[in-house]
């Protein structure tokens, strides 16, 4: 009872100090995390919110609020070929550049994972694209694939092939910028997941190896059910950033919106022929709150999916390839 | 404790953010007032208007004005710059150069710009011409707008590529092959059919030029007089132009409409319809001073003359220095510093005074044509056309796009090319 009294006593006793530091104790952590959120708060939170009031609303970019609408900028916006359109353009340049980016990410980051001499100077230099500017990407690869002209163009006559018209039709035009894409962002993916891979405990390789795993065989049942969170974290990354392209489709044709004829509009660049050259607000907001939606759906179907392919490795290890493990070792 | 490579990087993150921050600030708070007594007064121009040959001289004799220019690359970059600032209320530059294409849309917003009759223009109202100066003004009467240049049209064209195929090449003689002052967009495509025929290449580089042109010789384009109802469907003038064009695609080089100075260089077209702003755009084709390139300039366009395009200068209610900014931009448009643009860059002067003072001018790049003269003939009795709110919008996305189909093959018949652009239309601007 005393000591529980005198505990109390203490507590209530203390000194200016002591309360200060407890203070800085408790609050602070807060503190140091908070110009994040009041920045977010004004710069994202404050947005976002402020977007679904304008998609509700008849909104002219320059003379601004007009007439309550409800959700029909919404219904229009779905209605639109045009959008459709955009959606489908958005997806493939996505599959084109997600896919075989993370493939090469994966692959790269395996060899760098390996001992090899100079590993800082490979290391620094996947990256290296990754520094330069995407304005500046984009120009460079624009004069590449420039139709009329280009180096690329160039080739295809040399050797006697139809030219490639990269910037008018759809397809070529999306490899095209998904190149741009995946020339920035590569290097950049591999370099998180070597990070992943480092942290894979050494010993698991060389118990494998042991075993008689030969490095393709490690690879696949070891390397990647281990580094399955980063890869998750990554593709999730990559779909966001993925669905939202603009620069490179803006600056392949930057007196259109994606192509004269939209052959490569995305979402985010019908949004801003909505906001801008169009001055609908409202339906501008509208796309991108659907845009949102999407990539919400999208990332959760990748994590569902990448979730799976990395288990079934797990599984796969274990039971039905112990006879191949064996033969393998056997050779050896 | 040991700063490990993640914090090294969080921290080097937050500076360059930081950074951003600021550099972004900086931009915006760039008055420059207490430098010095110094007003730094931004302007956005954009293509090649050849005012920006009158800063130097400007802070020459006012030595308390900086100016800072930013030249965007075409007027569809300028248009959507200035609406998102007006939008956000902030951003505008001191004076913004806006385009006849949406000026009709800034005028629903002009308060966004200041009256220009506050700072005295009515003082020299008679210097230019009546409709340039009224295109500048509101509903409301108010005036956000000072008139730069007109475009007045001609033909630019190769005469020496002509003589290679046994045509006309020079001035007169390329004008009368296609008919002089009674020429038609037939007998200019019979000459062109000509020229492809003997020569074995594309006469002309895109087709959505001889549209545009096209367009603005009408008494009434894109919309009716009103600058309000549509006046595209059921036109029968405007479906007969693109039944021409497409009938002619043959002799097209498959180009887009900007930015093909290799192609020029490789001859690959032989003609361009050059309003007065063209002659920047073509001969910024080729090096400076480059007078051996074989273009020519000819006073003639098919259909009579008519005016295409044309630029005005605005002051920015949000400017800091309205004062000094008007000052600048009313000095900019005065017939003086017109002709100066005019020398350098092409656009014929919207003031009379102007017109007068370039009257004898003879451009090097276009084998000594007289400009000045041919611009004086061209511009005779034109009035430019009302425009709508969509006027460049039509133009770039439905027509636009169109053409593009028509000249790389995908649109081969007048009808489709023309349903085509009716189902644009109706998406993008509706009834």
């Amino acid at each position: 009872m005393s000591a529980v009294t005198a505990g109390r006593r203490t507590r209530s006793q203390l000194s200016f100090r002591q309360k200060l530091s407890n203070f800085d104790y408790k609050f602070s952590p807060y503190l140091y995390v908070a110009p994040f959120f009041v920045l977010f708060a004004l710069l994202g939170a404050f947005p976002i919110i402020y977007t679904v009031n304008v998609s509700l609303y008849d909104w002219n970019l320059l003379k601004g609020q007009g007439d309550f609408v409800g959700l029909e900028n919404y219904a229009t916006t779905l209605q639109d070929p045009f959008f459709w359109n955009a959606f489908g353009n958005t997806i493939s340049i996505f599959l084109l550049s997600a896919v075989p980016q993370l493939v090469m990410a994966t692959i790269i980051a395996a060899v760098l994972d390996q001992a090899i001499r100079a590993s800082t100077f490979w290391r620094m230099s996947v990256l290296l694209p990754y520094i330069a500017a995407p304005v500046a990407v984009a120009v460079i690869f624009t004069q590449i694939f420039n139709q009329f002209g280009g180096p690329i163009t160039g080739l295809t006559e040399f050797f006697g092939l139809d030219p490639i018209r990269w910037g008018y039709d759809s397809f070529p035009a999306h490899i095209a910028i998904a190149t741009m894409v995946n020339w920035r962002w590569t290097g950049y993916n591999a370099l998180i997941l070597l990070a992943a891979m480092q942290a894979i405990p050494r010993d698991m390789y060389e118990s494998a190896a042991l075993d008689g795993a030969g490095r393709i065989r490690r690879f696949w049942s070891i390397t990647i059910p281990m580094i399955r969170p980063t890869m998750i974290f990554v593709i999730i990354t990559a779909t966001i950033g993925g669905l939202q392209i603009f620069t490179e489709p803006k600056l392949f044709d930057s007196s259109s919106n994606g192509g004269s004829n939209r052959q490569f509009q995305t979402i985010v660049l019908y949004l801003y022929e909505m906001a801008f050259p169009r001055r609908d607000f409202g339906r501008a907001a509208a796309t991108a709150w659907i845009l949102f939606l999407i990539i919400v759906l999208v990332g959760l179907i990748n994590y569902a999916i990448s979730r799976t392919i990395a288990s079934q490795d797990i599984t796969r290890v274990r039971t039905p390839k112990r006879a191949a493990l064996t033969a393998n070792g056997v050779r050896r | 404790m040991k700063l490990s490579r993640r914090t090294a990087v969080a921290a080097l993150a937050g500076t360059a953010s930081l950074a951003l921050v600021l550099t972004g600030c900086s931009t915006d708070g760039g008055d420059g007032g207490n430098s010095g007594d110094k007003i730094t007064l931004t302007i956005t121009t954009f293509g090649t208007m050849g005012i920006d040959v009158n800063y130097e001289k400007y802070m020459e004799e006012n030595p308390n004005i900086v100016i800072e220019a930013t030249n965007l690359e075409d007027g569809g970059s300028a248009r959507d710059d200035a609406y998102a600032k007006i939008a956000a209320g902030t951003g505008l530059s001191d004076i913004v150069a806006i385009e006849e294409g949406w000026l009709s849309t800034i005028a629903e917003v002009s308060d966004a710009f200041v009256d220009l009759r506050d700072y005295g223009i009515e003082d020299n109202k008679s210097d230019w011409l009546d409709w340039k100066y009224a295109q500048g003004t509101d509903a409301q009467g108010r005036v956000f707008g000072a008139g730069l240049d007109i475009g007045p049209q001609g033909l630019c064209f190769r005469g020496d590529l002509f003589e290679a195929a046994g045509l006309p090449g020079d001035r007169e003689g390329f004008a009368e092959a296609i008919g002089g002052e009674n020429a038609t967009w037939e007998s200019f495509f019979e000459f062109g059919q000509e020229y492809t025929a003997k020569s074995g290449k594309p006469f002309y580089h895109n087709p959505s030029f001889f549209w545009n042109s096209f367009v603005n010789q009408q008494a009434e384009g894109y919309y009716k007089k009103d600058g309000k109802t549509l006046n595209i469907k059921d036109n029968a003038a405007l479906k007969g132009q693109m039944d021409l064009i497409v009938a002619n695609a043959n002799i097209g080089a498959g180009l887009p409409g900007w930015g093909v100075a290799e192609q020029a260089k490789n001859d690959e077209f032989a003609v361009y319809v050059c309003p007065s702003w063209m002659l920047g755009v073509v001969s910024g084709y080729y090096d400076a001073g480059t007078t051996d390139s074989g273009w020519d300039f000819a006073d003639v366009l098919p259909g009579g003359a008519a005016n295409w395009g044309g630029a005005f200068l605005g002051v920015a209610e949000s400017s800091e220095h309205k004062e000094e900014a008007a000052k600048l931009a009313l000095w900019l448009a005065a017939p003086e510093q017109q002709a100066a643009a005019f020398e350098a860059a092409g656009p014929f002067p919207s003031t009379l005074k102007g017109q007068d003072l370039v009257k004898d001018s003879v451009s090097a790049f276009f084998n000594n044509a007289p400009v000045g003269e041919i611009f004086t003939n061209r511009a005779k009795g034109v009035v430019a056309q009302v425009k709508g709110p969509e006027d460049s919008n039509i133009q770039d996305n439905v027509f636009g796009a169109v053409f593009d189909r028509v000249s790389q093959g995908e649109l081969t018949t007048g009808d489709a090319a023309w349903a085509a652009a009716m189902e644009l239309l109706d998406q993008l601007v509706g009834e």
